[in-house]
């Protein structure tokens, strides 16, 4: 028999860091993690060649307030919804079947579990979105070194938007694990994960005052990912930021609530 | 250890749990026997800490489970036949539970080799029978080697052999001086494994004892009567102020008669006797009986059969 350790005090930060370890093992040992990965990356590269091929040999005038940066960034709007699942996928994996029960026997307190996903998620996430998002702009540069005008970093705010680009694939990742916290059921989290990203954004455009531009993907194509102006009225990259980051903490918060108030 | 204060749940206007109280010691197996929906499996998620309870607790080795500092290592627990991935395989599903307890790898394969999961450790467990999820459920439980395991329902899904090897399991644990719990809805099988009960109906407790202690209370004389003429024999054993029932069979059940009585009975009234044995309620009848006010989910007339077949020649 082992000898009970009493303890009142709360173990707080060493629980975190083991919980960790444990979500990043429960991450690489899945499938659909690497299937949504490769989605993300194979989906974000593809759609960059196309569209950077599409803006080859055209006349000077149509190359006017062309952006070849936000032109090579194109592809991560695939990545973004690939990444999404993969947050959402991250926490129903939980639900589907009861998983969530040996989980939370072994991580008891509900806050260190979520807090222990939600850092791995980010920082995979973080970690993949920078690469894949440097690699789509220098491919990008290379297929409209072609014919078409180039981007290069040291140019003012180019490297402001391709790592902030990186940095949004992971808040997309965060928006879906905060959404699959909520709902708890794969289906209905990457449902709902379409509806933010791809429903709102075409919902609210046309209304007046262009409320589409609040939308994350909007945000993520027009100011973040966006070094000259893409659209009148787009958001400024800075309030952009701020306001996806503000939808992610929501989500994650709300998420947080659910998973501490209900019973496993 | 595992004491239970005043346990109480609520889901919506049900009472599923309600002011349950009992203790578990360490040493023995103790079986947590209740008919179905009488709420074994959430008092248990409530000692583990997955439910809130409304009102009461739940107390492992003195503490409320959320602040064990290292709980895979005092707890185990098998609640369900599939709490784990189905994506993922045996070992990275302990893999994952060892971590967050600071569990070393070689014991992941110590427990799968305990539950005779080596050979298929890397499968997909979603490709798993209900019995090998049963087995890995209970290698998680063993994993951190705990004091105190809950298991519900353990033999769920198990083929005979399996069922063997589990109450072999549960008596080995508990001879090693751990605290053992295990839910079960036959008393058949709790006989069998357990040494003490906890018996509950409709979330209260009807009774904690030994398992020895409650069959000798609870376990009731009848007397089986096989003759030609059972309704006339009938109608003097109701003369002589006993309930008589009749088997299927056409034997006579009553109870509360000694056979000698009966005997002497049937020489006055001039009766013939084909047979005349002592019988006694099995376990389940017991259990029936003591449970059959708060049996939750009743199917329609199971009177008409279950009660008088269910007393069998000693």
């Amino acid at each position: 028999m082992t000898i009970a350790v009493p303890t009142t005090t709360r173990h707080w930060r060493s629980g975190l860091s083991h919980a960790m370890r444990s979500e990043w093992t429960k991450l690489v040992s899945l499938r659909s993690t690497k299937v949504t990965l490769l989605v993300t990356v194979a989906g974000t590269l593809l759609v960059t060649y196309l569209s950077s091929r599409s803006a080859l040999h055209h006349s000077r005038q149509w190359y006017q307030g062309f952006d070849p940066t936000n032109q090579s960034l194109t592809g991560l709007a695939v990545g973004s919804l690939a990444i999404g699942v993969l947050g959402v996928l991250a926490m129903t994996g939980e639900y589907g079947a009861g998983t969530i029960r040996s989980s939370l026997a072994a991580v008891p307190r509900r806050e260190v579990l979520m807090s222990a996903k939600v850092l791995v998620v980010g920082l995979c996430t973080l970690v993949i979105g920078e690469a894949l998002s440097f690699a789509s702009f220098f491919f990008g540069q290379a297929i409209l070194s072609g014919g078409a005008p180039t981007a290069t970093l040291n140019q003012p705010g180019v490297v402001r938007a391709v790592a902030l680009s990186g940095a949004f694939l992971a808040l997309f990742a965060l928006l879906g694990l905060g959404l699959g916290a909520i709902i708890r059921h794969t289906a209905g989290a990457i449902a709902a994960f379409a509806g933010v990203t791809l429903l709102l954004p075409i919902l609210l455009h046309g209304i007046s005052g262009d409320p589409a531009r609040f939308a994350p993907e909007i945000i993520f194509a027009n100011s973040v990912s966006a070094v000259v102006a893409q659209q009148a009225g787009a958001l400024s990259a800075t309030i952009g930021t701020v306001l996806m980051v503000m939808y992610c903490a929501a989500a994650l918060i709300m998420g947080a609530a659910v998973l501490n108030r209900r019973d496993a | 250890m595992i004491v239970t204060d005043g346990l109480t749940k609520h889901f919506g206007r049900k009472r599923a749990v309600d002011g349950l109280s009992f203790s578990v010691t360490p040493g023995v197996v103790t079986g947590f026997l209740g008919p179905n929906g009488s709420g074994k499996s959430t008092t248990m998620r409530m000692i583990m800490g997955l439910d809130a309870p409304d009102a009461g607790r739940a107390m492992v080795n003195g503490l409320l489970y959320d602040e064990l500092r290292w709980p895979l290592r005092e707890v185990g627990a098998l609640l369900d036949a599939t709490a784990f991935h189905p994506g993922r395989s045996a070992r990275n599903h302990l893999r994952c539970l060892a971590r967050t307890n600071e569990i070393p790898d070689r014991r992941i394969d110590e427990v799968l080799d305990i539950v005779g999961l080596t050979a298929v450790a890397d499968q997909r467990a979603g490709k798993y029978s209900l019995g090998m999820g049963q087995r890995l459920g209970i290698a998680a439980a063993l994993l951190g080697d705990p004091g105190v395991l809950l298991f519900d329902e353990p033999v769920n899904g198990l083929d005979p052999e399996g069922i063997r090897w589990v109450r072999h399991l549960l008596r080995d644990l508990a001879g090693e001086g751990r605290t053992i719990l295990v839910s079960s809805h036959l008393i058949n099988e709790m006989a069998l494994t357990a040494e003490r009960l906890v018996v509950i109906g409709r979330g209260a407790l009807i009774a904690e004892t030994s398992v020895d202690e409650f069959v000798a209370r609870h376990r009731s004389e009848a007397v089986r009567i096989v003759t030609p003429t059972p309704q006339r024999f009938v109608s003097a054993l109701g003369r002589a102020g006993a309930r008589p029932s009749v088997d299927p069979d056409g034997a006579i059940i009553v109870s509360g008669l000694a056979s000698s009585v009966i005997g002497e009975l049937a020489a006055e009234k001039a009766l013939t006797l084909h047979e005349l044995t002592p019988v006694h309620a099995s376990l389940e009848d017991v259990f029936m009986e003591l449970t059959s006010e708060s049996v939750e989910y009743r199917s329609l007339a199971p009177d008409a059969e279950a009660a008088p077949s269910a007393l069998v020649a000693r």
